[in-house]
């Protein structure tokens, strides 16, 4: 993925060319549509977010200032979608009961390890979304605090105190659990 | 669970796959767009005469209920009677209003600017 790529194919579709959305699109989909997977866990509803990014992403690309790199400016504008999307349809209520039971892992790459670990990543579901959004933005961009604080629009310090809060809540959170079982 | 374990479970996600057809529904969502018809602008060089017009009446309105008025607009001194001159001449400035249906005016107003505001937003807010 170049950076020319794109400030080429958005010259073209201002210039009147929309097929050349279509490069975008094929560039993008992955991480919009994986972003839009980790915020809501329902692939129909995340291709659907993700399309909607795309489209508002095609009506406003005269608004992109080229001082910031294509992808943060879509980033930023999907995570602002996809943020406004949950608030206005929250993910379906998921308790912590209703997370599948996490296995012991002392048998590190097992199916059980596999089990655990996918449980940790669905209990993030149930964190308030303020500690969701950053925990969601920071693994996303491969734990780049600035890169997610971009997306967020928010300074650094906060989302490193939401990333530390947050963290501390999924830790209790699956303390509380495994004590119950 | 210490912080490095919960970086490595919560970092290595599985990547899902956009289905085949989301490129061509993204387009076709896209296409779709770009063949739309500009919003229709608020017509404003219609509605600016008329606007201007209710502006005028608003502001004649207000210049005939001064003039009616006989207690003195701008008082020579401070004086304690004050509030009372200025109580006395408002109550006037509404009974003048009232009789030159000048709630009327400012109701009709209110009503053009909600209409106004409404169509804009309903128009995207492109005009």
């Amino acid at each position: 993925m170049s950076a020319s790529d794109d400030q080429a194919d958005v010259e073209k579709v201002l210039a009147g060319h929309v097929d050349a959305f279509e490069n975008i699109v094929r560039r993008w989909q992955g991480p919009l549509v994986n972003l839009a997977y980790r915020f809501c866990r329902d692939r129909g509803r995340a291709e659907d977010m993700a399309q909607e990014a795309f489209l508002r992403a095609y009506r406003s690309l005269h608004q992109w200032r080229k001082d910031a790199a294509f992808s943060t400016w879509l980033f930023a504008l999907a995570t602002n979608l996809y943020r406004s999307e949950l608030r206005r349809i929250p993910v379906r209520s998921v308790s912590i009961d209703d997370v599948p039971e996490p296995k012991d892992s002392r048998e590190p790459g097992g199916v059980e390890a596999e089990n655990r670990d996918r449980s940790v990543r669905r209990a993030v579901i149930t964190l308030p979304m303020k500690y969701r959004e950053a925990l969601t933005l920071f693994y996303f961009h491969e734990m780049d605090v600035p890169a997610a604080a971009q997306s967020l629009g928010l300074p650094e310090g906060t989302i490193k105190a939401r990333l530390f809060r947050g963290r501390e809540m999924l830790r209790s959170k699956l303390l509380l659990w495994k004590e119950g079982l | 669970m210490k912080d490095p374990e919960l970086d490595r479970i919560l970092s290595a996600e599985e990547e899902l796959v956009p289905s085949s057809g989301f490129v061509r529904n993204v387009m076709d969502a896209v296409r779709l767009e770009a063949s739309a018809p500009p919003p229709i602008p608020f017509p404003w060089k219609r509605a600016l005469p008329g606007l201007v017009l209710c502006g005028l009446a608003l502001i004649a309105a207000c210049v005939m209920a001064l003039l009616r008025s006989d207690s003195p607009r701008v008082p020579q001194t401070l004086s304690p009677s004050i509030f009372s001159t200025v109580s006395s001449g408002l109550s006037e400035l509404f009974h003048a209003a009232n009789a030159s249906g000048l709630s009327w005016i400012i109701l009709a107003l209110l009503l053009t600017l909600i209409s106004v505001k409404l169509s804009l937003r309903l128009t995207g807010g492109r005009s």
